[in-house]
């Protein structure tokens, strides 16, 4: 069996303030997948982004679908990929 | 909700505010010491037939107020016209309720500007419309200029670490080339709102 390294990358706007919802929900990727991300990746940046990928692939974003997402739907999708 | 002496009364002066600050201080004052007023304006603000009074709603992480709350003091500073209270957003959202960028976002700095029998004479949020889209059409042109940044409407997060932190630099560049355009767009917005207190 190959162990896969799967990354999630959290894209946040620090000139708005975004940092209480990206720690919020690194630490609620943290606790519910520990060991399984190989890494989770902050990123600060500008103009409103509030983007979140894993391996790649974009599974919110702020600008498309509005708000910081729901938790719950960002952990099904991360679980998605690393069981696919 | 309304504002009157009282609620006005308990807002922060700018001194104030900037001693509360956490974050970010050291940008403002810099951006503070580097708006040029013009002599038409600043005449124009000096001839307002009485003081007028400015509500602010800001909070020390927002670029936008980093960017423009100091455009505002030095009006207010060197016209001796504007008499300005600051409130943090997060903790007046009665305030901010009442004034919602396009209805919906809490978007900040907001400036209110009110008569001494506290009517509103109009108000002004966030940045300048031409300033925006002068910024827009300028970003778009470092992506052209710059093939290894990929696409404008691309996640960021796609980017390598090195050219993002060179993008990031580019658009710093960008934001300090244009910010003396930003600030005079600022000053004739405000002007503008300003000059409506009946004589």
């Amino acid at each position: 069996m190959t162990a896969v390294a799967h990354k999630v990358k959290i894209t946040y706007c620090a000139e708005c303030g975004y940092e209480p919802q990206t720690l919020e929900l690194a630490k609620a990727l943290m606790l519910e997948f520990g060991a399984r991300l190989s890494c989770i990746e902050l990123i600060p940046w500008e103009g409103g982004t509030f983007d979140v990928s894993v391996d790649g692939q974009l599974i919110h974003s702020m600008t498309r679908d509005g708000g910081f997402g729901d938790a719950a739907a960002i952990k099904d999708e991360v679980r998605a990929r690393l069981t696919a | 909700m309304t504002i009157d002496r009282a609620r006005f009364d308990k807002g922060l002066t700018y001194e104030a505010y900037k001693d509360q600050m956490t974050r970010n201080r050291d940008r403002l004052e810099e951006n503070e010491q580097h708006v040029e007023l013009g002599k038409e304006d600043l005449a124009a603000f000096r001839a307002l037939p009485r003081p007028v009074k400015v509500v602010v709603l800001a909070e020390d992480w927002c670029g936008d107020v980093i960017a423009n709350l100091p455009v505002l003091a030095r009006l207010a500073k060197e016209s001796g016209k504007l008499d300005v209270r600051i409130f943090l957003r997060d903790q007046n959202d009665d305030i901010m309720q009442r004034y919602l960028n396009k209805g919906q976002f809490k978007s900040i700095p907001v400036f209110v500007f009110f008569d001494d029998g506290f009517r509103e004479l109009g108000h002004w949020i966030e940045r300048p419309a031409s300033v925006t889209e002068v910024r827009a059409k300028r970003r778009k042109e470092i992506f052209a200029a710059h093939p290894e940044f990929g696409s404008p409407d691309a996640p960021v997060d796609q980017l390598a670490e090195d050219a993002r932190v060179r993008l990031q630099a580019e658009l710093a560049k960008m934001r300090d080339e244009t910010a003396k355009f930003a600030n005079a767009e600022v000053v004739r917005e405000l002007r503008e709102i300003a000059t409506r207190v009946a004589a």
